[in-house]
């Protein structure tokens, strides 16, 4: 078969001593911002990124995905032993999973959310080995028209994923796309928006960018209301599940890994989406649903395999179209980009190497979390009590000298301060950053898409309906965008982001 | 809070104020703030983009998907304008500022990046943190400066002599601890 000599390639790739040490650390840092509350996956990945450009590409973006999930990983444990969820993904976990653990099952919680990822993580690992070639095989007979359709499909699906308002959505994506147009048109040489500024003729740089409107203005956000974290955490004990623990949570690990898998591989989607839905779909459908919110096992699990399924199946659509779906993502094309490695359904057949080698240490990575994160529980909490006055100061600091190492320039860090003032301005008036870097990103690829589609068809815009591939993307972007604008739809959606 | 900013500066018996509350209440401030930027964004995109040539949808010059773009969000600006004159806001938390905080975080990385080419990395850091770190009204003194030294420290290590970035860790600004490096 020839999935096995692929994902024998990719092990012998994933266990070289050297990436299994990146690995390792990515899962490391990825539990340790996981735990903490205030600092996320996309910020640190964006603060990481110089660091990762000295690094080989496999090495780089093993470390950059093992933080991803490692993310994951790490937000559960608080929200379970503290209440205190340190990632959005793991906010419904503190529902049940810290009742557990006053009823004095803490231990159970966390091997159910340990076990249930792990789930996840190895079933998405298997799931992504086999969907992506063929994905991608398909994408290979793309022309710019079909590109275009599925890249304005993926901006309407993250619109229509993502919570708050539809308006404010579309109008940071359209933001987004313009920022993307600054620097040096790719087709005519003009330089546009660059102010006679040499270092804008190469566009802004999006890893200064993220830094910014994630990083930064996250600690704006936290300063407004800062408080003293008092941790008070009995000592786990109990870790191992009884049978009929093990009797409760198969069916949702099942249920949240299938819905979460699912919910990944949807532009906009990815972990928080994931472990939402499949919480409030347990608490439909679980035999147990009186027990939810009083310390009901499942859920805890279906909502941690969910986000974890989630997390690793996001990575499909941008490791076979070249297209993220959420932030984290579009910064992993970044890294990508830098490390000369054009993202898209080419990058299997010419980075075989790199793209097995991520899907093994996928696994790899999902084992080290479990064998690391229970044994560590008592280090992990022992974090919380770094205070955050001591935290932001040194997440500006690292902002500061990542931002100049991108291009060894100071310009760097001032196009950070700039957009963390852009971006906090925005939050101010309730409009999401994510959607902004999805457009951001996404802006150069598509202006291109267009342009070459409109180039081969002589001005016709009806290219875009003539393929019947391109046709069928946009009328799916039609009919998310129909769905979610029905008023009964988005009842349901408020409803379903307010639970 | 604007609406009653307004019923108390409206004098009674002043028919044209009434008429022009009646016409453009505002019943979500932020939105309508929010839609105005918008608009705003799309406008200074299109007026620093003038010169850029437009073409025609065959030949699309540079300037065609920025400005088709910077119109299609003054339209969106528009309409959460429009929604906010129709829509009432949702109760929400109130909004706290902490102007001290926005202040030293939004100027520290600036002071940063004016100063490392002077100082060099290892001063600028100590003073960034110790900047910063002010900000919180639980900051100390003497965490912050340690705090400081350790991640002056932990950068030139990690930059200067494992990254080898362009940066000396003491700059010319400091001419005596800088030769010794």
């Amino acid at each position: 078969m020839d999935i096995f000599s692929n994902l024998w390639l990719g092990a012998s790739t994933a266990f070289m001593p050297m990436n299994l040490f990146y690995g390792f650390i990515g899962c490391l840092l990825g539990t340790a911002i996981g735990v903490l509350p205030g600092l996320g996956p996309t910020a640190t990945i964006a603060m990481l990124l110089p660091i990762t450009f000295g690094l080989p590409p496999e090495s780089a973006l093993i470390m950059l995905a093992g933080i991803f999930y490692g993310a994951q990983y790490g937000g559960s444990t608080t929200a379970i032993l503290i209440n205190l969820p340190g990632e959005s993904s793991s906010v419904v976990t503190a529902i049940d999973g810290y009742q557990m653990a006053r009823n004095g099952r803490a231990g159970a919680a966390l091997a159910t959310a340990a076990l249930g990822s792990f789930f996840a993580g190895t079933v998405a690992t298997i799931l992504l080995a086999v969907a992506a070639p063929p994905l991608a095989a398909v994408a290979l007979n793309f022309g710019p028209a079909e590109y275009f359709s599925l890249m304005v499909l993926g901006l309407v699906a993250s619109v229509a994923l993502a919570s708050g308002s539809l308006l404010k959505a579309f109008a940071m994506i359209v933001f987004g796309l313009i920022l993307g147009t600054v620097g040096t048109d790719v087709e005519s040489g003009t330089p546009r928006y660059v102010f006679d500024i040499p270092e804008l003729y190469d566009g802004l740089n999006f890893v200064a960018v993220s830094m910014g409107i994630f990083g930064i203005c996250e600690i704006l956000r936290n300063l407004e209301s800062e408080h003293e974290r008092s941790v008070g955490v009995k000592r786990v004990t109990g870790l191992m599940l009884t049978r009929q623990d093990i009797k409760r949570i198969i069916a949702p690990v099942l249920r949240g890994t299938a819905l979460g898998s699912f919910l990944g591989v949807l532009p906009g989607g990815g972990a928080m989406l994931a472990s939402f839905a499949s919480y409030a779909m347990e608490k439909r459908i679980s035999p147990n649903r009186a027990e939810f919110g009083k310390g009901a096992i499942e859920g805890v699990a279906a909502p941690e395999s969910a986000n974890n399924a989630g997390a690793q199946t996001s990575f499909i659509p941008m490791l076979t179209l070249g297209i993220p779906g959420n932030p984290v993502m579009a910064l992993m094309v970044g890294a990508m980009i830098i490390q000369g490695i054009t993202p898209g359904p080419n990058v299997i057949s010419d980075e075989p190497a790199l793209f097995w080698g991520m899907i093994v240490s996928m696994w790899s990575g999902n084992l080290m979390l479990v064998i690391l994160n229970l044994p560590l529980i008592g280090l992990w909490v022992k974090m919380l009590t770094v205070p955050y006055h001591l935290l932001f100061p040194a997440i500006i600091g690292f902002c500061c000298i990542g931002a100049y190492s991108i291009n060894n320039s100071v310009f760097d860090v001032f196009v950070m301060a700039g957009f963390s003032v852009i971006g906090f301005a925005l939050s101010k008036m309730r409009f999401e950053p994510a959607p902004l870097l999805l457009g951001f990103i996404l802006g150069p690829m598509l202006e291109e898409n267009l342009r070459r589609a409109m180039l081969i068809s002589q001005g016709d815009p009806s290219i875009f309906v003539r393929s019947p591939l391109s046709l069928s993307l946009l009328i799916f972007a039609v009919v998310v965008l129909a769905l979610v604008l029905s008023p009964s739809i988005s009842r349901k959606r408020e409803e379903a982001f307010t639970e | 809070m604007r609406q009653s900013a307004g019923r108390i500066l409206r004098p009674a018996g002043m028919t044209f104020t009434r008429e022009y509350h009646a016409m453009l209440k505002i019943r979500n401030s932020r939105d309508f703030v929010g839609g105005v930027t918008m608009i705003c964004v799309g406008l200074l995109f299109i007026w620093f983009g003038q010169e850029l040539e437009v073409g025609n949808s065959f030949q699309m010059g540079p300037g065609y998907f920025p400005t088709m773009l910077s119109l299609l969000l003054m339209a969106i600006g528009a309409l959460i304008v429009v929604q906010s004159l129709m829509v009432d806001a949702e109760a929400g938390d109130p909004e706290t500022w902490n102007w001290k905080a926005y202040f030293l975080v939004i100027l520290g990385p600036i002071g940063f990046g004016l100063a490392l080419a002077g100082l060099g990395l290892a001063p600028t850091m100590l003073l960034l943190i110790v900047g910063v770190a002010t900000a919180s009204r639980y900051a100390n003194w003497r965490h912050s400066i340690l705090l400081g030294l350790f991640l002056a420290a932990c950068s030139v290590l990690l930059f200067t002599k494992l990254l080898s970035l362009p940066v000396s860790a003491f700059g010319p600004w400091i001419p005596f601890i800088g030769d010794l490096f």
